[in-house]
């Protein structure tokens, strides 16, 4: 138990130091990355981690007879939360909701203090010795908290009056319910009933098995199969279209979309909201492909009246390209980031 | 010619590379008589990657680099044609940002992912900002960026061998012993003489912004290349996402950039004096008012961006001096600029990628200061076919696949010049947009709430029109005229500094329905647009932000000193209180 409980106050030490560290400056902040895509999970590993270092840091202290007084556990405890959701999530988190987050932790902190009359009592005890006073330093303490206590409410009250611009935070429908169907050069397309006619086999018949089997791979990197390559001289009929997609891609898309189809383009930091990320798995991996298909061909002027805010660049593509090139672009952007799109059954 | 120096100079210094490249047998290159710079030494040559490293790495350049840098790694892929800078070209074994000496190929070993020691490796992980490279780290692991380096350098390097000893040196950078000289204001003093004495200036321009030389220069394959903006360094190429560390830019002309006219400065500058320069570089770049450096976005590498411009109260008039007091004690703000490629024509190079935006307002007028970065100042010299205001005119705009010579590259500081110009657009009825308020559509939502556009052009004129549509022309407003006013505008070293000013607007007196009314203390939503004359831009061929917010200051109400002092008083009385209880309960107990 000892050698186990010094291993996570190990851990815990050395999670604090990396986190403060990083936070000031003296370690390059981007030290441990929150990884695109895996961040949810890294952040409840790390606060999985955090949490056994404390319960280790504080075993260790009751065993050396330091033993660490409830209140200040619980006060620590709550502080750390404030301070790594302040601080290590990443983009960052509005006010709002980090108020939200604080005030639930704060809840759960005294359900944690409160669990049996013993704990509470513990933890009650440093504030009535304070009220007490019954030593002189204490009575000290207690003036000092005195004075300051109305004076930090005072300021933090004149702080939340005086005017300020912050930015007004907008919600957005990421996908709206799409029409049943749309018309795009003068040809009528029923959502429910399109099939992208480029996701075909050899044969040249609709096979998503075929093109299913054929897509990168998921895992890091996202890396074609080693023997369907669509740059092969020979390659046929889906990875054919999959290279002359990924042409049309390149020479229109990346801009904003990124070179790695993940919405950080070359102009994608002057928007807002950013450019889509496709390999993000709650963008196109949710949707079906004439989706995709209606997105693209009317981009951000044929969002229906309740994605608001509106506010897109995207251009309805119908403009500039083909119906065939949109198709080709829809299934390039399946292939490149290894997802099948959804279908109806 | 003033700038005539530096371009032969560099045309020279390219010549020589291309004579040693072509005998190839020289050896040891630049210091083979062992004359090796301070700062530098002699290194080996990595060994031959293994074969299955190639293998591998052959799958990552076909999954992600084939689409722009081609089957080939001639730089010629699917997207190379709508990009400047054009994407790398491998094959001649050219590679900018290195540790080796001016000439020499870059570090890489692919059993040594180590900082400062594997420049391709560091290259691939960081990306080359300003550039349409992204940052492969997060993308790919480790071992696939050394896998697909493997394949790079093996097999897409072709006139040159990383591992021939005949034809090859590396003499490497010392950077990880050289200790950065403190920029103190002597240093940067004597750095601020050095880049005069060293002729930077020439092509860096006076004030360091790329404006010195910006039309003659020319990269190894032809094509034209601008030096670069000191006060950006965020878009160092070099940079590495950590773009206020002065290592890399003292590494940058330690080293010289390959198959640019950016030559290597080891020669005939001291170690010392490198770092006067990096240092006086270093504090060029853009910064906080207190002097820290910009905050940076780590997802863009760009400074962290706040979508709300205040405008502060003046008392009088506005100045009309950008060096008064009242503009000088503005905070500015960062306004980011994409390419608008959403209408023809489309513009995929946006010269302009950020602007700095102040303002200022009194009872009637608010004016905005624009600062923005353009190397070329320029008023139109052809007249534009197709009239300003249209959208989707119907002229050919960059074709996708046009080979070298018809691609954007090539047609850089060859197009018509137009003028330059800067504009802002404001939504009339924001407050009756549902929330929360912005107009539909980047140019009005429709012809009930329609947006007030003013343009600034080089040329001196000053305009309004009014968008009422994503595919609407923009209307002119001939009778709003008289009340817009230049207080400003001056194009100094590579900076233009424009100051307009407007009504305020008024629901009461003034067409409401026409004009939009900047109400105290409320967010409307405004939007910038930039153009470049040289650039080719005019109508929509122009540089666009995304929404931003003009906020006018409100003064501190009464009520913020009133009540503070009325809840601290409030606290007090608590306090006494809670003491109270807590007193005669205990006295109760130990009754």
């Amino acid at each position: 138990m000892k050698a186990l409980m010094s291993v996570a106050a190990l851990i815990g030490a050395a999670g604090i130091l990396l986190l403060a560290a990083m936070t000031v400056g003296i370690v390059p902040s981007n030290t441990v990355r929150l990884l695109e895509g895996y961040m949810p999970v890294q952040v409840v590993f790390e606060l999985i981690l955090f949490v056994a270092g404390f319960t280790g840091i504080s075993y260790m202290m009751a065993a050396m007879g330091m033993a660490f007084p409830r209140f200040w556990q619980g006060i620590l405890m709550w502080t750390f939360v404030i301070l790594y959701l302040k601080f290590r999530i990443y983009p960052p988190i509005p006010f709002s909701v980090r108020a939200m987050y604080g005030a639930v932790s704060l809840v759960c902190v005294f359900m944690w203090v409160s669990a049996n009359e013993e704990d509470w009592k513990k933890f009650k005890q440093p504030i009535m010795n304070v009220l007490d006073a019954k030593t002189g330093g204490i009575r000290i303490l207690r003036y000092a908290y005195l004075i300051i206590l109305p004076l930090l409410i005072g300021g933090f009250s004149y702080n939340a009056m005086v005017p300020k611009s912050e930015e007004p935070i907008e919600l957005r429908t990421v996908h709206p319910a799409p029409p049943a169907s749309t018309k795009v050069h003068g040809k009528t397309y029923t959502l429910q009933t399109s099939q992208n006619p480029y996701r075909v086999n050899l044969e040249g018949k609709y096979d998503q098995d075929y093109s299913n089997a054929m897509t990168v791979e998921q895992g890091m990197g996202r890396l074609m199969k080693p023997n369907a390559n669509p740059w092969d001289k020979d390659a046929q009929g889906y990875l054919k279209y999959v290279r002359e997609g990924g042409e049309i891609f390149y020479q229109n898309c990346h801009f904003c979309h990124g070179d790695n189809l993940n919405g950080r383009g070359l102009h994608a930091f002057a928007f807002n909201p950013i450019p889509a990320n496709f390999t993000d798995p709650g963008t196109i991996a949710q949707l079906q492909e004439t989706f995709i298909f209606w997105r693209v061909s009317k981009g951000g002027i044929g969002l229906p009246n309740e994605a608001a805010p509106w506010a897109s660049v995207m251009p309805p593509w119908e403009q500039h390209l083909t119906v065939d090139e949109i198709w080709k672009v829809v299934l390039f952007e399946y292939w490149h980031t290894g997802y099948y799109p959804r279908t109806w059954d | 010619m003033k700038n005539s120096f530096s371009l032969k100079a560099g045309a020279l210094l390219t010549t020589a590379f291309g004579i040693i490249l072509v005998s190839g047998s020289t050896g040891g290159l630049a210091f083979a008589q062992g004359t090796i710079p301070a700062g530098f030494k002699t290194g080996a040559l990595a060994p031959e990657p293994s074969a299955d490293m190639i293998e591998a790495g052959k799958r990552v350049y076909f999954t992600k680099c084939v689409w722009c840098h081609g089957v080939d790694g001639a730089g010629d892929g699917p997207g190379a044609d709508r990009l400047w800078p054009r994407p790398r070209n491998f094959n001649q074994g050219t590679f900018k940002i290195r540790h080796t000496a001016s000439g020499e190929l870059p570090l890489f070993d692919a059993k040594k992912p180590t900082p400062g020691q594997n420049d391709l490796f560091e290259t691939v992980t960081h990306g080359l900002p300003g550039s349409a490279m992204p940052s492969w780290e997060g993308i790919l692991t480790e071992e696939q960026r050394l896998q697909v380096l493997s394949f790079v350098t093996t097999q897409l390097v072709k006139d040159r061998k990383f591992t021939d000893k005949q034809s090859e040196s590396q003499t490497i950078l010392q950077l990880g012993d050289l200790t950065p000289i403190a920029p103190t204001e002597e240093s940067l003093k004597k750095g601020a003489e050095l880049v005069i004495e060293k002729k930077c200036v020439e092509c860096h321009g006076a004030d360091g912004r790329g404006d010195g030389n910006a039309f003659n220069l020319k990269d190894d394959w032809g094509f034209s290349i601008q030096p670069a903006n000191w006060h950006k360094c965020w878009n160092f190429r070099g940079s590495r996402q950590d773009p206020y560390n002065v290592k890399n830019i003292f590494r940058t002309f330690s080293t010289g950039v390959n198959g640019t006219p950016m030559p290597s400065f080891a020669d005939n500058t001291t170690v010392e004096e490198r770092w006067h320069i990096a240092n006086w570089v270093n504090f060029l770049c853009e910064r906080e008012a207190d002097g820290k450096p910009l905050a940076i976005d780590p997802s863009a590498d760009k400074p962290k961006i706040n979508f709300v411009v205040s405008s502060g109260l003046a008392v009088g008039e506005i100045s009309a001096d950008p060096e008064h007091e009242s503009w000088k004690n503005r905070a500015r703000r960062y306004v980011a600029m994409g390419g608008q490629i959403t209408h023809k024509p489309r513009n995929f190079v946006n010269r302009i990628d950020d602007i700095w935006v102040k303002s200022l307002y009194n009872d009637t007028h608010i004016a905005f200061m624009f600062q923005w970065d353009d190397r070329t100042k320029s008023v139109a010299e052809g007249k534009l076919p197709w009239a300003p205001t249209s959208v989707n005119v119907d002229i050919k705009e960059q074709e996708p696949k046009t080979g070298e010579e018809g691609s954007i590259a090539s047609h850089q500081n060859n197009y018509t010049v137009y003028n330059d110009a800067i504009a802002m657009e404001t939504a009339v009825k924001w407050k009756e947009l549902p929330s929360p308020i912005k107009p539909r559509y980047l140019f009005g939502s429709n012809e009930q709430f329609p947006v007030d556009i003013v343009k600034w052009e080089a040329d001196g004129s000053l305009r309004a029109f009014k968008g009422t549509g994503w595919d609407k022309d923009f209307e002119e407003r001939l009778n709003y005229e008289e009340n817009i006013k230049i207080l400003f505008s001056e194009w100094k070293n590579g900076r233009w500094t424009v100051i307009v000013q407007r009504p305020m607007g008024d629901k009461k007196e003034q067409e409401y329905d026409e004009d939009t009314f900047f109400e105290m203390g409320q967010y409307i939503p405004t939007v910038f647009f930039a153009w470049d004359g040289h650039n080719g831009d005019a109508g929509r061929k122009m540089a666009v932000s995304a929404f931003y917010y003009t906020f006018l200051e409100p003064p501190t109400p009464r009520e913020a000193y009133i009540y503070p002092v009325v809840i601290t008083f409030g606290v007090v009385l608590l306090e006494g209180w809670v003491l109270t209880r807590r007193s005669n309960k205990r006295k109760g107990k130990a009754l």
